[in-house]
């Protein structure tokens, strides 16, 4: 069982201000944590300071990314590249969003390297629901993202004379959902209420499924009439889009197009992946919104017709707008995961007659997961 | 563990002859591995299809019992609130296990004092963020949308006709329940119809989603209504005494619609103020009856004759959706409740629950009378002897 923890940062986007809070180092050496490495500059990005750390543990120390890497177990939401990943320990354990389904190099990597993954993303009840998941503030984040262009765009937005704004939603499952409730409240709960006693009508939601966003004509039409058009499917096939780039062009000029589902190109494939709307940007926590008249455009692959245009909203992670917000939900969620590493060898737990925190995590390690796939 | 290991009675639930849900005997030889006596009402599982040997075979710790037997043992666990006799089953101190709505009932945490019984309520289990542990809000959804969309191609001729448009849904109110009705709607309610519609090229169904803002413009609401195929009650009213939709209203949809029922408040005329039914003048139905036809005869068994119903469409209404498909909803209560009544018996029963546990006995802490009954007391006021007996 591992004893020592690494917490690195994300160093990959500018943008990613999110590191695990305070609390949950507190919390790390209640279960038995005996050294604690927070990076420099822990916590900066959300405002905090060594001190909160230190003061929330006396088994935290400051340290560089290599030491942070050099810990029996390291957390960090998303996966280091795999540099570092050359720089753990053999038998560490890592403990990230690994997406095994989708990250085959990634699976050898770590066999060959002999790390123990965790993915916090596998990390599921028996009933396959995640355990480590923030999709409500996917569809809240990016909702009140497109609502705050929408406002700019939509003539007379915020009088009472006007139409009920119109949302189209493609895809009807979790983040769908959510995107759903969160357009009713514009993104923003507060504006709902300062709207709604003023008079102006509220949010009309349509959500439809692959068995409509496949009529060309019936989409035609729902597009010509939407205000806001929120992409968030989960395709069965990738090489394929809902909304073909000419369908776009159906949208009223102030429309916003929201994407949820951040799938990326990818025309190393073969069929090159796509996004669900054609020509839409690819988004970072630095810069989430374009305007049609972005550079953005012009640096796109030119395989991507993009000749149509509207406001655009993507990135790769809308809970990371909301840094410290996430953070405290995925503390809370980790908070169990972790006992269990710090209080059983990896080896030892049961998937099948477990506890459910050991069940859950062993269906989550690498190895497992390998041999059950 | 305790010294005398604890034991566990689950009764079944008789008020309804439609009521068909029991435990399952997975979650009695789980718990019967867990040290535990496990003993069982006669008759269990019949309503599934499953025999007292289904329920015996899986331990020896696992015995049938005589109903009054199951409810006097250590711990009860039964679904819903138990009626006024079998209550007074229990022994003192006993702990009940079951969805008592803390909030909402205090006559019950009275009746519960005053026979000194513990309690955990299945309703109040939640994670640190509020998120419940033991709920089947997806079968609410799902099974309510299924039975509705059953009804509509029952008295929709076009509705399996590849010429037709798009079916239209109407949701009103986007919270756990609408979330899952939204899904399941875009879907026929039963992935099985929609994939067989699709596969004969048939437009699928556009779902749209209103919030209370515009539910309340009846202009708005008109130009909905007079082109909604199935109308979806999914709200969560802030004012219980005033219909959502008018009785008048209902008129405004097509004569094939049907209204699908998910929140099934009852009528309450003699409350101050009297409460009424979001959609006005439709029946509760139950699990024996579920879908009433305009004409149905039983129509005004449920609604009070002061209630306007004279427009009426197809409605889909049952005060307990998940036991649509019983052994599908006790399968998922079971493996939610298993690592909780792990905890639970780990801990020597409800007693042995810290408030800064593990995961799960957090949980369960948070969930119990007496931890109600603290949050409810000014610091202070609380019977430090009662805090410790838990």
């Amino acid at each position: 069982m591992v004893r020592t923890v690494g917490l690195p940062r994300m160093h990959k986007e500018a943008g990613e201000r999110r590191d695990f809070l305070p609390a949950f180092t507190a919390f790390l050496d209640r279960a038995g944590a005996t050294e604690i490495v927070v990076e420099e500059g822990y916590g900066s990005g959300m405002g905090l300071t060594a001190d909160d750390y230190l003061r929330a543990s006396s088994k935290v120390r400051v340290g560089d990314y290599a030491t942070c890497l050099g810990q029996e177990l390291v957390a960090v939401v998303r996966c280091p590249g795999d540099e570092a990943l050359r720089q753990m320990s053999r038998g560490a354990v890592l403990l990230s969003m690994l997406h095994y389904p989708t990250r085959p190099g990634r699976v050898a990597l770590l066999r060959e390297l002999g790390i123990r993954g965790v993915s916090l993303d596998g990390l599921v009840d028996e009933q396959g629901v995640r355990l480590v998941q923030n999709l409500e503030a996917v569809g809240w984040n990016g909702v009140q993202a497109a609502f705050k262009e929408l406002s700019a765009h939509l003539h007379r937005f915020a009088e009472p004379g006007r139409r009920p704004v119109r949302t189209v939603i493609m895809g009807p499952g979790h983040v769908g959902a959510h995107a759903a409730r969160a357009a009713i409240h514009y993104g923003d709960p507060a504006l709902r209420t300062a709207l709604a006693k003023r008079g102006v009508p509220g949010v009309m939601v349509t959500l439809i499924d692959y068995d409509l966003t496949g009529q060309e004509n019936m989409m035609l039409d729902l597009l010509e009439h939407t205000d806001l058009l929120v992409d968030a499917t989960s395709r069965p096939d990738p090489s394929k889009h809902v909304v073909p780039n000419a369908w776009v062009g159906a949208l009223p000029e102030h429309a916003v197009m929201l994407d949820l589902s951040v799938d990326p190109y990818d025309f190393t494939c073969n069929p090159p992946e796509v996004k669900g709307i054609e020509g839409m940007p690819e988004g970072t926590l630095d810069q989430y919104v374009f305007q049609p008249g972005d550079p953005v455009y012009a640096r796109m692959d030119p395989r991507i017709d993009r000749t149509h245009r509207r406001t655009a909203l993507s990135c790769y992670s809308w809970p990371g707008v909301n840094a410290k917000v996430c953070m405290e939900i995925y503390g809370n969620q980790v908070e169990p995961i972790a006992r269990v590493l710090l209080e059983c060898e990896l080896d030892t737990l049961d998937p099948e007659r477990g506890r459910f925190f050991e069940r859950v995590v062993a269906r989550a390690e690498v190895n497992r997961w390998q041999s059950a796939h | 563990m305790a010294e005398r290991a604890l034991s566990l009675g689950l009764p079944r639930m008789h008020k309804e002859k439609g009521e068909r849900r029991d435990f399952l005997p997975e979650l009695a030889r789980t718990v019967a591995e867990f040290g535990v006596e496990v003993r069982v009402e006669r008759g269990i599982g019949s309503g599934m299809d499953l025999g007292d040997a289904d329920y015996t075979s899986v331990s020896e710790r696992v015995q049938v019992v005589e109903h009054a037997e199951a409810y006097k043992q250590d711990v009860v666990l039964v679904l819903r609130w138990p009626e006024a006799e079998e209550l007074t089953l229990l022994k003192p101190g006993a702990t009940l296990i079951s969805m008592i709505h803390l909030p909402t009932r205090p006559a019950r945490i009275a009746r519960l004092n005053e026979l000194g019984l513990r309690a955990l309520s299945l309703d109040s289990i939640a994670d640190d963020e509020g998120t419940r542990l033991v709920e089947n809000m997806r079968a609410v959804g799902w099974n309510g949308v299924e039975a509705a969309f059953g009804a509509l191609e029952a008295r929709f001729p076009e509705f399996r006709d590849a010429k037709r448009g798009p079916i239209r849904a109407t949701v009103m109110g986007a919270g756990l329940v609408g979330k899952h009705a939204v899904e399941a709607a875009t879907k026929y309610g039963d992935r099985g119809r929609a994939g067989e519609l699709d596969e004969q090229g048939i437009a699928g169904v556009e779902v749209t989603v209103l919030g209370r803002n515009l539910t309340s413009r009846w202009r708005y609401m008109r130009d909905r209504l007079l082109h909604t195929d199935v109308l979806i009650d999914a709200t969560q009213r802030s004012d219980p005494t005033q219909p959502l939709i008018p009785n008048d209203w209902v008129g405004w949809l097509p004569q094939h619609a049907v209204v699908c029922d998910l929140v099934v408040d009852p009528y309450v005329l003699d409350a101050n103020p009297p409460t009424v039914r979001s959609v006005e003048g439709i029946p509760r139905g139950n699990l024996d009856h579920y879908v009433f036809p305009p004409d149905d005869p039983t129509w005004n068994a449920t609604v009070p004759a002061s209630i306007p119903s004279a427009n009426r469409r197809t409605v889909a209404s049952c005060y307990s959706w998940p036991g649509i498909h019983p052994k599908d909803c006790m399968q998922l209560y079971g493996r939610q409740l298993t690592p909780l009544l792990q905890t639970l018996f780990s801990r020597g029963g409800i007693a042995g629950l810290r408030e800064d546990g593990d995961f799960f006995e957090r949980a369960l802490f948070r969930a119990s009378l007496i931890a109600w009954t603290r949050k409810q007391t000014p610091a202070g006021e609380v019977d430090e002897g009662e805090a410790t007996a838990g």
